[in-house]
């Protein structure tokens, strides 16, 4: 099998939000060099326990599942049909010693490298094993020790990452500062006194909140047409509400206490921190409805009454957080369960 | 009392009606989901409906500003808050309540 | 006939009462999490009192212990629940 003229791509994986842009490019690189010789594709999980540890059992299994979803991946990428002369090679490395420093992971992939004859290691940009921080520079700097290419994959970073503190710009703190002096004014006495002191809090404020405060860049326009378009759902919102109420007080004031309640998944069409949010507020405030957790785009939903799953599987608030968020030609789009997402129920 | 005082009356009236809900619901519901609906719908609305009275009532318009953020505030906290609730129940595994736990 | 204030008074009695209805299930439990939605709403009731009183005494001081309670409330639900999913039931 390892023929000496073969090319060695290995990609060490950890779960992360750009593991599957990762996997996707490393099959590129592949799939383009077996055009004119075979292809060997490693992908190993370094696990950072030893395997008699107690939490061993877990990571491991965690670490087999996610080399069970990338060789899934590999398939989808390739089409379903893998070039004959390349091949896919799983492992998990690292379960017979501790590891902790970035030069330790270094170690155990150099020497797998070594023992594999690898030509190149592709490197996932979040890639953080352990859940520790982003360890890309440290452990770029350390297998440079080694004689392999190296190379960061060229995925785009997405915006769903785990660190909160971004770093601030001129406009974040202007706006946090803006927003916290408009809000001491609006409830100060209006004295001098106020004017000066209301100042320095909102300095303070945006001085030390600017950095976690926005996800996106703020954008006057942007914000200005969604507060008006959030003006024209408030109204739509606030019927919901009453209807929403007016059932609970039925369901809640009825001698048998009449609920039927059940958790559904919804996959809903909106991304970014406040449509999510909205949406998720929104679906609270309801019909018989309540958002229990959402991961990325699923919202698990714990809903009371089988009429208002029905209701939610319509789209209605889906597509009114759409317009808000997107504008009116986004909020013209097929409901939920013509999609074919009815949370695991069937309907007629 | 004047007509408007009446009607900001009514008004906290119907507020302190699903007030009423709200804690009828915590007591009555079956498990921690089904409160967190009675708590996160109905306390709000009446929340809402009660201080939309009292920013009536008050004649000042600072008073008014600041019982509208009470509003803004109740309307983006009290649904989260439940939210937060209900995920740190499913977190921990909580399983939610079904009419064949009745039997 | 009946004083505005004092049915402002009243209706915020009523409120009082929730909460105190509220504590009931603050008792009894029986997870933490049902007893951290009791007490949010135990709060959110004891805010709307407050700004009761606050119209009925005509003193728009009163509402800005309610805007801080209310931040309070919040902040309580969700550092309770943060806490407990971060460190497994701790509380």
């Amino acid at each position: 099998m390892t023929t000496s003229d073969a090319f060695r791509l290995l990609v060490p994986v950890a779960d992360s939000v750009t593991v599957r842009n990762t996997v996707a490019y490393a099959v590129d690189v592949a799939t383009e060099a077996a055009a004119d010789r075979p292809v060997e594709l490693h992908v190993v999980d370094v696990a950072s326990t030893r395997a008699v540890d107690p939490d061993a059992p877990a990571e491991l299994a965690a670490a087999s599942d996610l080399l069970d979803r990338v060789e899934a991946w590999v398939d989808e990428d390739t089409g379903g049909e893998r070039p004959s002369n390349l091949s896919l090679v799983t492992e998990v490395l690292g379960a017979d010693q501790y590891l902790f420093s970035p030069g330790d992971y270094a170690d155990v992939l150099l020497s797998y490298a070594d023992e594999q004859a690898i030509d190149r290691i592709v490197l996932d940009p979040e890639y953080s094993p352990g859940g520790a921080g982003p360890m890309l520079r440290p452990l770029t700097i350390e297998l440079a020790r080694g004689d392999v290419a190296i190379e960061e994959a060229p995925v785009e970073r997405r915006t769903e990452r785990t660190v909160l503190t971004r770093a601030a710009s001129l406009p974040k703190y202007l706006a946090v500062f803006g927003a916290s002096y408009l809000f001491y004014m609006l409830l100060s006495a209006w004295k001098p006194i106020d004017v000066f002191t209301g100042f320095l809090t909102a300095t303070l404020v945006a001085v030390l909140l600017a950095p976690v405060a926005f996800s996106d860049q703020p954008s006057f326009t942007r914000v200005a047409k969604q507060t008006v378009r959030m003006a024209i759902y408030t109204p739509y919102l606030f019927k919901e509400i009453a209807v929403a109420n007016l059932q609970i007080a039925y369901v809640v004031l009825h001698p048998d206490l009449p609920i039927d309640p059940e958790v559904v998944e919804l996959k809903a069409a909106v991304w970014g921190d406040t449509a999510v949010t909205t949406l998720a507020n929104s679906i609270t405030l309801t019909p018989g409805t309540l958002t229990v957790s959402v991961t990325d785009r699923a919202f698990a939903i714990h809903s009371l009454t089988a009429g208002s799953r029905a209701d939610l599987f319509d789209g209605g608030l889906e597509r009114a957080v759409r317009f808000v968020f997107y504008g009116r030609e986004a909020a013209a789009i097929a409901t939920p369960r013509e999609r074919g997402d009815d949370g695991g129920h069937s309907d007629g | 009392m004047t007509p408007v005082e009446w009607a900001i009356v009514a008004l906290a009236l119907l507020g302190a009606f699903f007030g009423a809900v709200a804690a009828i619901g915590i007591i009555r519901m079956p498990d921690i989901y089904t409160r967190a609906h009675a708590a996160s719908k109905s306390d709000t609305l009446g929340a809402v409906l009660t201080i939309a009275a009292v920013a009536l009532a008050l004649e000042s318009s600072l008073s008014t500003v600041k019982a509208v953020f009470l509003v803004i505030f109740m309307f983006l906290t009290n649904p989260t808050a439940a939210h937060a609730i209900a995920r740190a129940a499913e977190d921990q595994g909580i399983e939610p309540w079904t009419t064949e736990d009745e039997q | 006939m009946v004083e505005f204030s004092t049915s402002l008074l009243a209706i915020a009695a009523a409120f009082v009462l929730f909460a105190v209805v509220a504590l009931y299930r603050v008792f009894v439990g029986p997870t933490i999490h049902d007893r951290v939605i009791a007490v949010n709403v135990a709060g959110t009731n004891t805010v709307i009192a407050i700004a009761l009183v606050a119209a009925a005494f005509e003193e728009s001081a009163f509402l800005d212990v309610a805007l801080v309670y209310a931040l309070l409330n919040f902040l309580l639900s969700i550092a309770f629940s943060k806490f407990n999913v971060e460190h497994g039931g701790v509380l």
